[in-house]
């Protein structure tokens, strides 16, 4: 992950991604693969609403009582025989987690897929403290070679083709070239299990941490995961406070719900739930296990009035829908979350100066909010992300005169007509202002205005 | 739900993941599946632990005693959850868990007592406390990072096979 957050340039991203066609052609597969596939998991669920309900019920509890249930999470992990570090921002979670590795003479990381390591750019500070870090999602592990960022989260290169795809690995790995996504997978599967079998630790993200039993619960579906959490013999897994669920019995709810929003699956190939580290006479699981609970604000969000974001299970439903994300792509957004969450999130969590231009990346159709399995507010929440925003000062003062004049003459019809025959006349001296990636988007003004025409 | 039903809505769900379903009556009827689905000459760990896995065993001549050496794993597993057509790994009892991970085809016999009905009646059986690892494994290892084409067997095996016996 590159640590540049570029999000103030989101206008500018969106219109490089808009001349790509090989990504929007991607992107579009992506969203309409993943958005039927996730209507046709879902048809055979009965009360599927009873199900969102009760999910973003026990959502919200875990958001109502957060400390007391990062209390109990961590009680109860210690118990099982982890060690729980708390890390109040990304530098501190960067920091322990060096520190860990370091000090059991570890420099061959495999890693699973984790958003909350992005987050926090951990890769890049472990490989400046001499150690190797190999991404073994086949996703991330693409992207990794190509010095790349994730832009979707739940499929990391989904902006690359196959035929990318197989230079990269021919160039790199100096294999033969193919562009079949079966013989790439194997090709992957041979350079990653090596490493697998000599890493000294292996670091992990977490789906869910079960309050009452200290269980952290991971789905994939490449066997990656598994991977790095019983082969090597330390285990670090890295997640973000809210991730909590007060039991492990409430889970069932959530693995109906991620896998079907996410990808279109029943359930993931793989669901582990790791509780401590291997005991004594047991054959499986890391010896050592260290939990790295990242704040990195999200105490600060919980006392806010966008507090609902943390409800979110980072399914991705909401960016296969919208038609932003649909059609820019992930890398637009200049940071680690894309889509409606995603800028949500990056407000909050880089704060409004490095993020305020995304939130211009809603048409608030809604979509998102309809897909949302836990039943996150997107739309509210943008509204007063947006509101925040004019407050804040960060509008456009542009943008600020235009609607205020727009208020005036929409509210009186002479005004309107004259509004209607001077912006026709006036447009390409409108469209010169607003600059080419603004009004030069526009449609331009019909020279008979539509309430004129008779029917 | 009925033991029948259960067994018939596992045996279901399962095939729709793609792994190979298979239901045996007996013994005779367990070494005949596996004669029939393993490549008895191509190294196979099986654990040997269970009555299950004793009679299996004695089929295979070439038995790997390490399961990161197998091409096949062998092994009785915890349970089935017929919900979603999954079978259930657990490291209680000193099971390697990973012996389901890292050879290519990997044969789950589960008894058919053992199958659970839905993931609640699972997690209600198995969350207290929980053994250090629980994994739930439905069908093969899979991905569709590349151009979102379906591809098996990344990391996990390409193959997977479930016995109700």
């Amino acid at each position: 992950m590159s640590p540049e957050q570029t999000s103030l340039e989101f206008r500018k991203n969106s219109v490089r991604a808009l001349e790509d066609s090989a990504l929007r052609a991607a992107m579009k597969q992506a969203a309409d693969t993943f958005g039927t596939k996730r209507a046709e998991a879902f048809a055979p669920v009965a009360d599927l609403d009873a199900l969102r309900d009760r999910a973003s019920a026990i959502r919200e509890d875990v958001l109502a009582n957060l400390p007391m249930y990062v209390d109990r999470f961590v009680a109860s992990a210690v118990r099982a025989g982890a060690v729980v570090h708390r890390a109040n921002d990304a530098a501190a979670a960067r920091e322990i987690i060096r520190k860990i590795l370091a000090d059991r003479g570890a420099r061959r990381i495999v890693k699973g897929k984790s958003m909350v390591s992005e987050e926090v750019d951990l890769n890049s500070h472990l490989e400046g403290a001499g150690m190797e870090v190999v991404e073994t999602d086949l996703g991330e592990y693409i992207i990794q070679m190509e010095g790349e960022t994730p832009s979707h989260i739940i499929v990391p290169a989904i902006h690359k083709n196959r035929r990318q795809v197989g230079r990269l690995f021919a160039d790199r790995l100096g294999v033969p070239y193919s562009d079949d996504p079966q013989v790439l997978t194997k090709i992957a599967r041979k350079a990653l299990r090596e490493k697998f079998l000599s890493a000294d630790a292996g670091i992990s993200g977490a789906n869910f941490a079960a309050t009452d039993t200290g269980s952290l619960v991971l789905l994939t579906n490449e066997g990656n995961g598994r991977m790095v959490t019983t082969v090597p013999p330390l285990h670090v897994a890295i997640l973000s406070i809210e991730k909590m669920l007060p039991k492990l019995t409430d889970l069932p709810a959530f693995l109906r719900l991620l896998p079907r929003s996410a990808t279109g699956q029943t359930i993931t190939s793989y669901v582990s739930v790791i509780t401590g580290p291997r005991k004594a006479g047991e054959a499986t699981g890391a010896k050592e296990l260290h939990i790295v609970l990242l704040d990195n604000g999200r105490t600060e969000i919980l006392a806010g009035e966008s507090r609902d974001i943390l409800k979110c299970i980072r399914c991705g439903a909401c960016m296969n829908v919208c038609p932003v994300y649909r059609t820019v792509g992930g890398h637009a957004y200049g940071w680690t979350y894309p889509g409606p969450m995603g800028m949500i999130l990056t407000t909050l969590l880089t704060g409004m100066e490095k993020a305020h231009p995304l939130l211009d990346a809603s048409t608030l159709c809604g979509a998102c909010v309809e897909v949302c399995p836990v039943r996150v507010p997107l739309v509210e929440l943008i509204l007063g992300l947006r509101r925040r925003k004019v407050r804040e000062g960060f509008a456009d003062p542009r943008e600020r005169r235009g609607m205020e004049a727009f208020g005036k003459a929409s509210s009186s019809p002479a005004l309107f007509a004259l509004g209607q025959r001077l912006a026709g006349a006036f447009w390409p001296v409108v469209r010169a202002l607003g600059g080419k990636d603004v009004a030069g988007r526009l449609p331009t003004p019909a020279k008979t205005p539509l309430r004129r025409r008779r029917p | 739900m009925s033991g029948a039903e259960r067994e018939r809505l596992f045996l279901e769900n399962a095939a729709k993941t793609a792994a190979g379903t298979h239901a045996v009556s007996d013994t005779e009827g367990l070494l005949a599946v596996l004669g029939r689905i393993v490549a008895t000459d191509s190294p196979v760990y099986c654990p040997g632990v269970t009555e299950l896995e004793k009679a299996a065993a004695p089929l295979f001549p070439v038995r790997a005693a390490d399961y990161a050496a197998a091409a096949v794993t062998v092994e009785e597993v915890f349970g089935a959850v017929a919900e979603t057509g999954t079978i259930v790994c657990v490291s209680a009892g000193g099971r390697a868990v990973q012996a389901g991970l890292l050879p290519a085809h990997h044969v789950a016999i589960v008894r058919r007592d053992r199958i659970f009905g839905t993931l609640d009646d699972l997690f209600a059986a198995i969350a207290d406390p929980p053994p250090t690892n629980v994994t739930l494994v439905t069908g093969p290892s899979r991905t569709a990072d590349i151009e979102l084409t379906l591809a098996i067997g990344v990391h996990g095996p390409e193959k997977l096979d479930v016995i109700v016996a």
